[in-house]
């Protein structure tokens, strides 16, 4: 009966990993993947296992984006500091 | 499949195309607001889900998701402050819709539930929706203080 649910969220995880995919920018990779994060929680709270969901929402919605954002930021100083003694 | 399930159904494929599409496409200030707008979303759905199965321990995915939503988008407002200073956000107003749907979707869930320790838990996980989604947006809208410009 929640075939029509499952489907939908099915939909939602295959476009966003689809964006993710398709995105050049690290910083706007990393919106897209704050949302695969949250699209996936759903697809799995849907599926009946919200222990895989709750951990997937710790790491996809916070933890990967955080990541991401310091390391570009890190690339980009040294890339400016290099450029600044050259 | 009850009135409950078809509701989260009809959310999730509404909102969650507008937020996919927004996050996907644009410039960056109205990817950040698209990316609030998930988190926005996908919090009431996780309740109207719990209601809708009968299981109230679903409720510990949206109490986390609650918690955590709105420290994603802080991330995002504190280390892109260097480029949303230059172009302010725009299109908060699905996020107020989006606010408004969580309040109703958490009023009619507590009527449901009827008084209880179930039901204060519904309060407080909705409490830190709302008001951890109005501080995300705010924080999007006005700018981090001091963000960005304190390590150059």
């Amino acid at each position: 009966m929640n075939d029509m649910l499952i489907a939908v969220t099915l939909l939602l995880v295959a476009a966003t990993a689809t964006a993710a995919v398709a995105a050049r920018d690290p910083v706007r990779q990393a919106l897209v993947l704050a949302v695969l994060g949250v699209a996936l929680a759903l697809l799995f709270t849907v599926l009946q296992a919200p222990d895989v969901a709750l951990s997937q929402l710790a790491v996809g919605s916070a933890l990967t984006p955080l990541l991401l954002l310091l390391s570009v930021r890190k690339v980009r100083r040294r890339g400016r500091r290099k450029g600044r003694t050259e | 499949m009850n009135g409950w399930t078809v509701t989260a159904t009809v959310a999730l494929a509404g909102g969650g195309a507008a937020a996919v599409w927004g996050v996907a496409t644009g410039p960056l200030r109205r990817r950040v607001v698209a990316q609030n707008l998930s988190t926005t979303l996908a919090c009431p759905a996780l309740l109207l889900l719990a209601q809708g199965y009968r299981r109230p321990s679903y409720v510990d995915v949206a109490l986390v998701l609650a918690l955590l939503g709105p420290i994603g988008t802080l991330v995002f407002a504190r280390l892109l402050a260097e480029d949303l200073h230059e172009d302010p956000p725009i299109g908060l107003t699905l996020t107020w819709v989006a606010v408004a749907f969580s309040a109703a979707v958490v009023a009619a869930v507590c009527a449901a539930t009827g008084p209880g320790r179930a039901m204060v838990k519904l309060l407080v996980t909705g409490a830190l929706m709302i008001s951890g989604s109005l501080v995300a947006s705010r924080a999007l809208a006005r700018g981090m203080p001091k963000g960005g410009d304190r390590h150059e």
